[in-house]
C-alpha cells in the first residue's frame, strides 16, 4: 500500500504527528520559546473560541472527507499519543528550567535551541498537544453521529473531559498568576511579588495576627563523635520522646530518660552545663538522660538539647566515640492567623495553613513558607496568592475524567459478544 | 506494632499465599485456594493496620511503606484474576512477586519515624497512594500475562483469551491510575497552588498514563497484533517503574518536590 493513498493508517498517522513535531522544531529554531504572556486574556479566549469553531466547522462542513474521518479515529490518535509520550520521556529525563529564564541561563548544549530545557513551553510540545486536542474534538463529534449506546457515556466523559482539562490547562496557563507575599507578625501587607520579581499592588490586604509552628516531639540519636554520623550507619535509628522514666536502647546504647524540659535555657559555666526552665521566646528543648556505660561501668548523666537561635545545641558524650544528640525537631504544622481586608471594606479573620488554602475573591491564598532563621519562633509568614480564571474549566474536565475512569473500571473493555450484537 | 514484628506476619502471609497457589493446581474448586489467599491477606492487613496505628499516620510515606501495600495488593490482583479467568499459575506468580517485595523490605528497611511533613497531611494522601499501589499491582499482573504470552507465544492454545485478560486488567488498572493521578492533581492544587507543575514525578505519571492510552487505543482495531500489544504493555510497565522509584535516580529529579524519604 502506498503512502498517502486512502484509507490512511498508522503510517500516515506517524508521518503527520512527526511532521507537526518537526514544524514545531522549525518554529522553535526560528522564533524561540513560546512566551505564555503573549497568550494572556483575551488572546487565549479568542483562540479557544476559534479552535472550537474551526473544529465544529471541519466536522460539519466536511463530513465525508476521508482525511477528516481519519483524524477522528484510532489511526491518527495512537501515533499522536505515542509522539507526545516520546516528548514526555525527554521532558522527564532532562532537567527543566523556568520558562522565563533566558537562553544564556541554560546549559550551552544542543538541547537549548531544541527547547528541551523548557519543554512545556516549546513549540513541538504545545503544537502536539493542540493536535491531540483536535483529534479528541473530532473523535467526540464524530461519535455523536453514530447510534448511541450506554457505553458512549464513558466515551464522552473520558474524551470530552480530557478535552476540557487539557484545553483549559493549555490556554489557562497564560492567565495563571502566582504571587508571593511576606508578612511580619503584627503587620499588614497588600503588595506581592510575581515570579519575575516585579511588585504588584493587590485589592486585598493581609494582616498577620499570629504565626504558630507546632513541632513533633524531640528525638534522640547516637552519633559517632568524629564524623557526626547517626548510628547504626546501615540503618540510622532514633528514639522519639514519649515520657520521663522510660528506658530505651538505640544503637546499642541503653539510656534512661530522667527529665524533659520543652522550654529550657542553657547556661554553660566553666565546668557545668546548667539547664533551667524558661517560658520565653528563644527557649530550647532539653532532655536529661543517664547511661550506664558498658565500657567502664561509670554512669554518665546529662542534658541533651537541639538548641535554638539563642542557645547552642548540646550533646552528651557517652564513650570515646559516641555521643547522644538531639536533631532539630521536625515540623508538624504551621499556620497563620490572619485578618483579611478587601477594597470593598470588608474584614474577616481566618486561618491559613498548608493544605488548607483560603479563597478570597479571585485569589486563593496559600501558606507558602516562613522565615526560618528563628526556627520555631519564626514571626514572619510567606503566602502565595494564586489566580487561575480557567480553573473551573479544568476542574469540570477533571471531574468528568474521574467519572469516566469509574465507568471504565466498571464497564471494562468491549466484549466480543457486544460486537456480535451490532 | 513495628517493623521488628514484620518478618513473622510476612512469613505467615507468604505461607498462606503459597498454600493457596499450590491449592489452585490441586483442586478444581476455587474455594480453597481463595480462602487460603484471603487468610494470608488478612494477616498482612493486620500488620499494616497495626503499623498505621503505632505510627499514628498512614504508612505510605517511605518507599518501604509503599512496598508494603504493593506486596498486599499483588495477591489481591492475582486472586481476582484467578477467580475471574481461572488461570492457575497467576497465584504462584503474584505470590512470588509479593515475596520479592517482602524480602526487599526485610533486608533493606528505610528509616521509619512518625513525622509526616505538613504537605502530606491531607485527606487526599491515603486514597491517592493506595489507589496507585492497587493499580500498580493490577498492571503488574497484566505485565506477567504479557510476559507469559511473549515467552510462550507459539505454544499458547487460545491467545485471544489471554489478550482479553490483559485488556480487562489494563482497563481496571488504567482507570485506577487515572483516578490516582487526578486525585494527585487536586491535592497538588490544595497544597502547592497548582494542579500540574510538570514535576518529574508528575511527568513520569503522565508518560505512564500515555503508555496505557496507547495500549487501550491500539487494541481497539480488530487487526491489532497481539505481539505488538504485549510489547506496548511491557513498555508501559517500564515507564511505570520509572514513575514509581526510578525518578529518584534521574538527573531531572534533583529539584523534585516528591522525593520524601
Ligand atoms: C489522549 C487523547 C485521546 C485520544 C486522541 C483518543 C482518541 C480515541 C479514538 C479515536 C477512539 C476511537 C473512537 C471510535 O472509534 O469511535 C477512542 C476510543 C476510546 N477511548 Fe480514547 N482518546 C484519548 C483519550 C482517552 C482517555 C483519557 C480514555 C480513558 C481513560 C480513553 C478511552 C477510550 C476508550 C475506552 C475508547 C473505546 C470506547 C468504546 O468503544 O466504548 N481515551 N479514543
Amino acid at each position: 500500500m502506498r503512502i498517502w493513498e486512502h484509507p490512511w493508517g498508522y503510517r500516515e498517522g506517524f508521518i503527520v504527528a512527526a511532521g507537526i513535531a518537526f514544524s514545531g522544531l522549525l518554529l522553535q529554531l526560528t522564533v524561540g520559546n513560546i512566551q505564555p504572556a503573549l497568550f494572556a486574556s483575551p488572546v487565549n479566549s479568542i483562540f479557544g473560541a476559534l479552535f472550537v469553531t474551526g473544529l465544529t466547522a471541519v466536522h460539519f462542513l466536511l463530513p465525508k472527507n476521508r482525511t477528516v474521518r481519519w483524524l477522528g479515529g484510532v489511526y491518527a490518535a495512537v501515533p499522536a499519543i505515542a509522539v507526545l509520550l516520546l516528548l514526555c520521556i525527554i521532558l522527564g529525563l532532562i532537567p527543566q528550567f523556568p520558562h522565563n529564564s533566558s537562553n544564556e541561563q541554560l546549559p550551552p548544549t544542543l538541547f537549548t535551541p531544541l527547547g528541551w530545557y523548557r519543554m512545556t513551553t516549546s513549540w513541538p510540545f504545545v503544537l502536539l498537544c493542540f493536535y491531540i486536542l483536535f483529534i479528541l474534538g473530532l473523535t467526540t463529534l464524530k461519535r455523536t453521529g453514530q447510534k448511541q449506546s450506554w457505553r458512549d457515556i464513558g466515551f464522552y466523559l473520558n474524551h470530552l473531559g480530557l478535552f476540557l482539562a487539557l484545553g483549559g490547562g493549555l490556554l489557562g496557563s497564560a492567565d495563571l498568576e502566582r504571587l508571593t507575599m511576606s508578612v511580619n507578625e503584627g503587620e499588614i501587607a497588600w503588595r506581592a511579588t510575581n515570579q519575575s520579581g516585579e511588585i504588584k499592588e493587590l485589592s486585598l490586604a493581609i494582616q498577620l495576627d499570629t504565626f504558630l509552628i507546632e513541632e513533633y516531639p524531640p528525638r534522640l540519636v547516637i552519633i559517632e563523635n568524629e564524623t557526626g554520623r547517626i548510628l547504626p550507619a546501615t540503618r540510622p535509628d532514633s528514639y522519639q520522646f514519649e515520657e520521663v522514666g522510660k528506658t530505651v536502647q538505640i544503637a546499642g546504647v541503653t539510656m534512661e530518660i530522667l527529665d524533659y524540659l520543652p522550654h529550657a535555657a542553657l547556661f554553660r559555666d566553666s565546668t557545668f552545663l546548667n539547664v533551667v526552665p524558661m517560658m520565653m521566646e528563644g527557649a530550647t528543648t532539653a532532655i536529661k538522660v543517664r547511661v550506664n556505660n558498658a565500657e567502664d561501668n561509670q554512669p554518665v548523666e546529662g542534658w541533651v538539647s537541639n538548641g535554638s537561635y539563642l542557645f547552642p545545641h548540646s550533646t552528651l558524650q557517652v564513650s570515646g566515640n559516641r555521643s547522644i544528640a538531639m536533631p532539630p525537631q521536625e515540623i508538624k504544622r504551621y499556620r497563620s492567623y490572619v485578618t483579611l481586608y478587601t477594597e470593598k471594606g470588608t474584614a474577616r479573620q481566618a486561618i491559613i495553613e498548608v493544605n488548607r488554602p483560603l479563597p478570597v475573591e479571585d485569589w486563593i491564598i496559600y501558606q507558602y513558607s516562613y522565615d526560618d532563621t528563628k526556627g520555631k519562633y519564626a514571626d514572619s509568614s510567606v503566602f502565595e496568592l494564586v489566580r487561575d480564571p480557567w480553573l473551573k474549566v479544568v476542574y469540570t474536565g477533571i471531574c468528568m475524567l474521574m467519572a469516566g475512569a469509574l465507568f471504565l473500571f466498571v464497564a471494562g473493555p468491549k466484549k466480543k459478544a457486544d460486537e456480535k450484537d451490532k | 506494632m513495628n517493623w521488628d514484628s514484620f518478618i513473622y506476619f510476612a512469613i505467615a502471609s507468604l505461607l498462606f499465599w503459597a498454600m493457596g497457589a499450590a491449592a489452585a493446581y490441586k483442586y478444581r474448586n476455587k474455594t480453597i485456594p481463595a480462602l487460603l489467599t484471603v487468610a494470608g491477606l488478612l494477616i498482612f492487613a493486620l500488620f499494616i493496620a497495626g503499623l498505621w496505628h503505632s505510627l499514628e499516620r498512614p504508612p505510605l510515606r517511605t518507599m518501604g511503606e509503599t512496598r508494603l501495600w504493593y506486596a498486599f495488593f499483588l495477591p489481591v490482583a492475582g486472586l481476582l484474576t484467578y477467580l475471574r479467568w481461572n488461570y492457575k499459575w497467576i497465584l504462584s506468580f503474584t505470590t512470588l512477586l509479593a515475596a520479592v517485595f517482602i524480602v526487599v523490605n526485610i533486608t533493606k528497611p528505610d528509616i521509619h519515624n512518625k513525622a509526616l511533613m505538613p504537605a502530606l497531611q491531607s485527606p487526599w494522601f491515603a486514597p491517592h497512594v493506595i489507589i496507585y499501589m492497587f493499580s500498580y499491582a493490577i498492571l503488574g499482573a497484566a505485565t506477567l500475562v504479557a510476559l507469559y504470552y511473549l515467552i510462550r507465544e507459539e505454544k499458547i492454545g487460545n491467545p485471544d483469551r489471554l489478550v482479553q485478560m490483559t485488556d480487562e486488567l489494563v482497563y481496571a488498572g488504567t482507570a485506577c491510575i487515572t483516578l490516582g493521578m487526578l486525585m494527585g492533581a487536586i491535592w497538588a492544587k490544595e497544597a502547592w497552588g497548582h494542579y500540574w507543575s510538570w514535576d518529574p514525578k508528575e511527568t513520569w505519571a503522565a508518560a505512564t498514563w500515555l503508555g496505557y492510552m496507547v495500549y487501550i487505543h491500539y487494541r481497539l482495531k480488530k487487526n491489532a497484533s497481539h505481539k505488538m500489544s504485549m510489547i506496548i504493555l511491557l513498555f508501559a510497565f517500564l515507564l511505570l517503574q520509572i514513575c514509581w522509584y526510578g525518578v529518584n535516580y534521574l538527573p531531572s529529579a534533583q529539584q523534585s518536590i516528591h522525593t520524601y524519604s
